[in-house]
């Protein structure tokens, strides 16, 4: 089954008080979604009330066809994974458990992990290639090395959605090229949809196969290319400063 | 970039239940794999045997000389030499020995506890006022049952489970109370001194009480106050087991979600740990072992907080299920340890306990501080 997302009417905000209302969204198939938009547009707030971890004002969230907020948290917990923007701050916990928490959801009350809990957790430091790093603690890590462990973690929990909160937040360049393309290697041959937010709109162009533009407190569902030809970055995102050049694909300073 | 391709798709999930815990998968996953490579079996070993040492250390001193020999030949059920040997042994330095052993397993797993719940390294019972809330709640079931003409002597055993009973509600009010300021501030300093003003206001609170109760029942709360290790009786011992074996068997049962509480509760939120159910389960869990304690042994201070601490850095793990384990057998020993040293004047009357435990306690608790630079980075 292709993973798939259906929102019908829905307004987040906190407290009641409403950010963004009236969203409708309905998307299915494997593929990376970027989230983008102004700081303090609902970037984070949209993506904490799809995964499950703030109510909505109004409206239901459908991910293959369960209503996320009317499940079990551990039907949920099967469903779809996430990985918030801040960090952990956990000491004295190898690479290798800090994945294996991904078996969470699966493992009995002890949490004893079975043969198959083992290779998941094996499969997922390898894609992630992580296996040099299995027995390293996690505070010792650099911040690309602990945002590729939580993607491994999210893998170990083996869900057909995965929601990351700003994944390339503190990376240089580098690292936010790779992570992007471990996702969207992921997206497409692992049959997962993944959302994430971002603020590296022209890595987002050429990396996503669906941008969520978060503007005028509405949410528009574009493609790279739809987003390119009508040039839409423009209007939304430019202003004295800077101006989005569509054919160079980038923004330029004025 | 390289990638490798591998089947993710979804697995057969099969769950052993508690009845039918496949025991030889249990300990070949479990046991073999986590506790034996990191040592932990050598550490449990030498802990126990820590343990026995200074249970019997514990049974030996004291301001009576009393032989070794004799104190097998009491313990195994046979006549000891003189009668009074007998008496102090049975009524007065066993039920000690176990009381200081019990104090020691509850109050640490109750700080480890706590610790992970408002993931604060330097929470513990008696810092953030829940020995005080025990206190309160003391307080109000020895006013209480006076106003029915009766005392704590007059009805021994009803009266010993009254007490454990509204020491326990006086804790979870406490941690309660605790939880709601934490949901708002999520600062480690604030919380501890928040935890730090609840406590004096509670102990005023009993100053107020005590201001207003007869001779009776100030009397009886004063005697309560100074209680110790050595006004547990061998019937109170034998009640405090209970429900601290309760309390234990809790703590190791949700271990699991204790080590999803370590990531925040929005991970453990997404790793399908129900939370509103899990806190309670966490609070009901430290009340109970803080408050048991407490209501027999009176407040004692900072086991609590260095125990987990000391169980983290023996076996640099952060999983529940050994750190409750370990934190249960270093607390033993430090307790029976500190109950030894209190005997070792010789004189007539012992230290009490309290100072000992301070005095163990917060030079280990500056070190750690020291060590790591700020409060906040320790974990």
């Amino acid at each position: 089954m292709n993973p798939s997302i259906n929102i019908e009417n829905l307004s987040i905000g906190h407290n009641n008080v409403s950010l963004i209302s009236n969203i409708n969204i309905s998307s299915s198939s494997n593929k990376l979604i970027a989230v983008i938009g102004r700081n303090g547009k609902g970037k984070s707030t949209l993506l904490k009330t799809i995964s499950g971890l703030l109510p909505p004002i109004q409206g239901n969230i459908n991910f293959n066809l369960k209503n996320i907020n009317k499940i079990q948290d551990k039907e949920r917990a099967q469903l779809l994974s996430i990985v918030l923007s801040s960090n952990h701050s956990m000491g004295n916990i190898t690479v290798n458990d800090f994945v294996a928490y991904g078996r969470y959801p699966y493992t009995n009350w002890f949490n004893i992990h079975n043969e198959e809990d083992d290779t998941i957790i094996k499969n997922a430091l390898q894609l992630c290639q992580l296996e040099e790093l299995s027995e390293r603690y996690y505070h010792e890590l650099s911040d690309g090395e602990k945002q590729k462990v939580s993607i491994a973690r999210v893998l170990a929990q083996n869900t057909p959605l995965i929601v990351l909160d700003e994944p390339t937040a503190h990376l240089d360049l580098i690292n936010k090229v790779e992570i992007l393309k471990l996702l969207k290697e992921l997206a497409s041959n692992h049959n997962k949809m993944i959302i994430i937010s971002t603020h590296q709109i022209e890595l987002a162009l050429q990396l996503c196969n669906e941008i969520w533009v978060l503007a005028n407190d509405e949410i528009k569902i574009r493609t790279p290319e739809e987003l390119l030809e009508k040039d839409e970055l423009n209007t939304l995102f430019g202003n004295e400063n800077i101006v989005f050049n569509s054919t160079k694909k980038s923004f330029e300073v004025k | 970039m390289k990638f490798v391709t591998i089947n993710l798709s979804p697995v057969k999930y099969y769950e052993i239940t508690f009845s039918g815990l496949n025991l030889k998968n249990y300990f070949y996953q479990s046991i073999m794999k986590d506790f034996f490579s990191h040592k932990i079996i050598y550490i449990i070993v030498l802990l126990l045997i820590g343990i026995i040492l200074f249970f019997g250390l514990d049974l030996l001193l004291g301001s009576v000389h009393i032989p070794f020999k004799e104190v097998i030949a009491i313990l195994q059920g046979k006549s000891a030499e003189k009668e009074s040997w007998e008496i102090i042994i049975l009524k007065s330095r066993l039920p000690k020995a176990i009381a200081a052993l019990l104090c020691g397993a509850a109050l640490s797993v109750s700080g480890l506890q706590m610790q992970t719940l408002f993931r604060n390294p330097l929470a513990g019972p008696y810092i953030l006022g829940i020995s005080s809330g025990a206190g309160l709640g003391v307080a109000l079931f020895i006013m209480g049952i006076s106003a029915f003409g009766l005392s704590l002597s007059t009805f021994h055993i009803i009266g010993s489970y009254g007490l454990i009973v509204f020491s326990i509600v006086g804790s979870v009010g406490v941690l309660l109370i605790l939880l709601a300021i934490i949901n708002r501030l999520k600062d480690v300093m604030t919380v501890l001194i928040l935890g730090i003003m609840i406590g004096s206001v509670i102990t005023a609170i009993i100053g107020i009480l005590q201001y207003f109760s007869g001779n009776e029942q100030l009397k009886s709360f004063i005697v309560w106050s100074m209680g110790d290790l050595s006004s547990v009786t061998l019937s109170q011992s034998f009640i405090l087991l209970f429900v601290v074996g309760i309390g234990l068997l809790m703590a190791f049962i949700i271990s699991k979600k204790l080590n999803a509480y370590l990531l925040g509760e929005d991970y453990a939120k997404s790793l399908g740990v129900n939370i509103k159910s899990t806190r309670l389960i966490i609070v009901l869990t430290t009340a109970i072992l803080a408050g048991s304690v407490t209501a027999f042994c009176g407040p004692i201070g900072f086991i609590g907080i260095i125990v987990p601490h000391m169980a983290r850095m023996l076996s640099r793990s952060s999983d529940h299920r050994i750190l409750t384990i370990l934190s249960i057998l270093i607390g033993v020993n430090i307790m029976l340890l500190a109950d030894v040293i209190a005997q070792l004047p010789g004189s007539e009357q012992s230290l009490p306990i309290n100072s000992i435990t301070s005095l163990i306690g917060i030079p280990f608790i500056i070190w750690i501080i020291m060590k790591n630079k700020s409060i906040k980075n320790l974990n």
